[in-house]
């Protein structure tokens, strides 16, 4: 039963939970402050967010994995298809809240955007922590967005050479994800803005959390059938 | 007058311990039921009993949801739902693999059980030990969840199917999408009652028979996907048994909001009409 084939799938599983555990860390979350333009980032969940760009990524994976088995092909179409989804969610929450609410992007994190280097404090409106998604987080949240593609895909491919079972694997892809994702977001604590924020220092704790996770979790998977 | 209590520590009228007992064996025993029955009289229509039997596991997700939330966990309390799902849906899957593998099919609520229940626990310890969370229920919380999620899931999986054999479920559930209504569904009857009465004047009981409404209908659901896979006289039974539930709880649940609000008036029609 076990081979060096099981050894590299748990070790699969594994690096793509990690990857959607420190990914998260990436994505601007603002949460429901944000959602009232009163913090920078996305006005969601990172739950959501994550599930959203992790979904999106097994979906670009399985499509591509239809056509091809070739590994780097179906990692790359999932990173893709996250950062895809990520980014038009960010690019049209910028419309919302240039055009329809009226702020401009400012960090309250840092003084300069260390990207474009514009001066950030004298745009942070009063009593809030800055507002919409400035060039920082908006790159910042395309890195997170596809390590969490990847991280999915790379668990939906291992899942698939164990059971060949696409419905199943999918679905237990997505468990996977979801508590990897919940326990980072755990790690940040609701609301983040990117790596240049303070709390993204934390990472090394849902590294560690997630690892144990993964763990368990790719010993489950690896005993699982494809059924009938 | 007041028979909930206040989350967090507060005294609860319904004990967690309590509550867990009626959640695990009202949903263990309610699946094998629906199982024996369908099997030995050789009908799908005992299958509605999954759907009953997954409320049971579901009153106690949600009143795990309410104990942890309580404390604040700073991420909103839809990602504890999810969490709950997803740790379910691994359970799950795993209970029915192993059991199939061992070649005992009827073993597969207890092996799925005893996952989610270790699952969840380590999770907890997690949390609190790594991620320095130090909430006081949160290992317990955790288990609690994991065991409600899947025990929903499975109620509701074998709603659908009608029997427990992996590959049945695999078939009729898995591959034709509706684990994800069950995922969803499920999610939202664990999730959604805290979310929607959370506040000072929470009370346990108003969130549970929140919970049970929402289960009632998840089940309206389920039916919907038992009418493809089982037939007409299956599917109508857990349709019409989901809608009598909703609609039972749902004049409990308005009932409840009436006493626990200190004034319910319309809010009249737009333009402002006057009151």
């Amino acid at each position: 039963m076990i081979d060096q084939y099981t050894l590299i799938y748990v070790l699969e599983i594994i690096v793509g939970g990690l990857l959607v555990g420190v990914g998260v860390h990436f994505v601007p979350v603002g949460g429901a402050p944000a959602a009232m333009a009163q913090a920078t980032g996305i006005g969601t969940g990172t739950v959501q967010l994550a599930a959203g760009a992790g979904l999106t990524g097994l979906l670009a994976a399985g499509l591509m994995m239809s056509v091809t088995d070739n590994i780097w092909l179906i990692l790359a179409s999932g990173a893709v298809g996250a950062g895809i989804m990520i980014g038009s969610t960010m690019l049209t929450g910028s419309w919302i809240y240039a055009y329809a609410v009226g702020t401009p992007f400012a960090s309250a994190k840092v003084n300069y955007d260390p990207i474009t280097g514009f001066s950030q404090p004298p745009y942070v409106a009063p009593g809030t922590v800055g507002q919409g998604i400035p060039t920082i987080c908006f790159v910042s949240g395309l890195i997170g967005g596809m390590m969490g593609g990847l991280g999915g895909a790379m668990i939906y491919y291992a899942l698939y050479l164990i059971n060949h079972n696409t419905a199943l694997s999918a679905m237990f892809a997505i468990g996977i994800f979801l508590v990897n994702a919940v326990i980072a977001s755990w790690n940040i604590q609701g609301t983040i803005e990117g790596f240049h924020d303070p709390k993204f220092k934390k990472w090394p704790f849902a590294f560690r959390a997630c690892l144990i996770a993964s763990i368990l979790l790719a010993l489950a998977s690896v005993l699982i059938t494809g059924g009938a | 007058m007041s028979v909930g209590g206040a989350a967090g520590g507060a005294p609860s009228a319904y004990e967690p311990n309590k509550l867990r007992i009626y959640g695990l064996v009202g949903s263990i025993v309610g699946i094998y039921l629906g199982s024996i029955l369908n099997s030995a009289l050789n009908t799908e229509l005992f299958s509605f009993i999954g759907a009953v039997a997954a409320i049971f596991a579901v009153v106690m997700g949600a009143n795990a949801v309410r104990r942890v939330c309580a404390y604040g966990i700073g991420t909103g309390v839809p990602s504890i739902g999810m969490l709950a799902l997803g740790m379910g849906i691994i359970a799950v899957m795993f209970g029915l693999s192993v059991a199939e593998e061992i070649n005992f099919p009827l073993l597969s609520p207890i092996i799925t059980l005893i996952y989610a229940g270790v699952f969840g626990y380590i999770i907890g310890v997690i949390a609190n030990k790594v991620i320095k969370f130090n909430i006081p229920v949160m290992e317990e919380g955790n288990a609690d969840l994991s065991m409600a999620g899947a025990l929903a899931i499975l109620g509701w999986s074998f709603a659908i199917s009608g029997t427990l054999g992996y590959a049945d479920i695999v078939n009729d559930v898995l591959m034709t999408g509706y684990i994800a209504i069950i995922f969803i569904a499920g999610g939202l009857a664990i999730l959604h009652p805290f979310n929607a009465n959370l506040g000072p004047d929470e009370k346990q009981d108003r969130t549970l028979v929140n919970a049970v409404m929402v289960g009632g209908l998840a089940m309206v659901a389920t039916g919907i996907g038992a009418l493809w896979t089982q037939g007409l006289g299956a599917g109508l039974l857990q349709i019409i048994i989901g809608f009598a539930l909703w609609f039972y709880f749902f004049k409990m649940y308005y009932k409840l909001v009436k006493r626990d609000a200190s004034a319910v008036v319309g809010t009249g029609l737009l333009p402002p009409t006057v009151q």
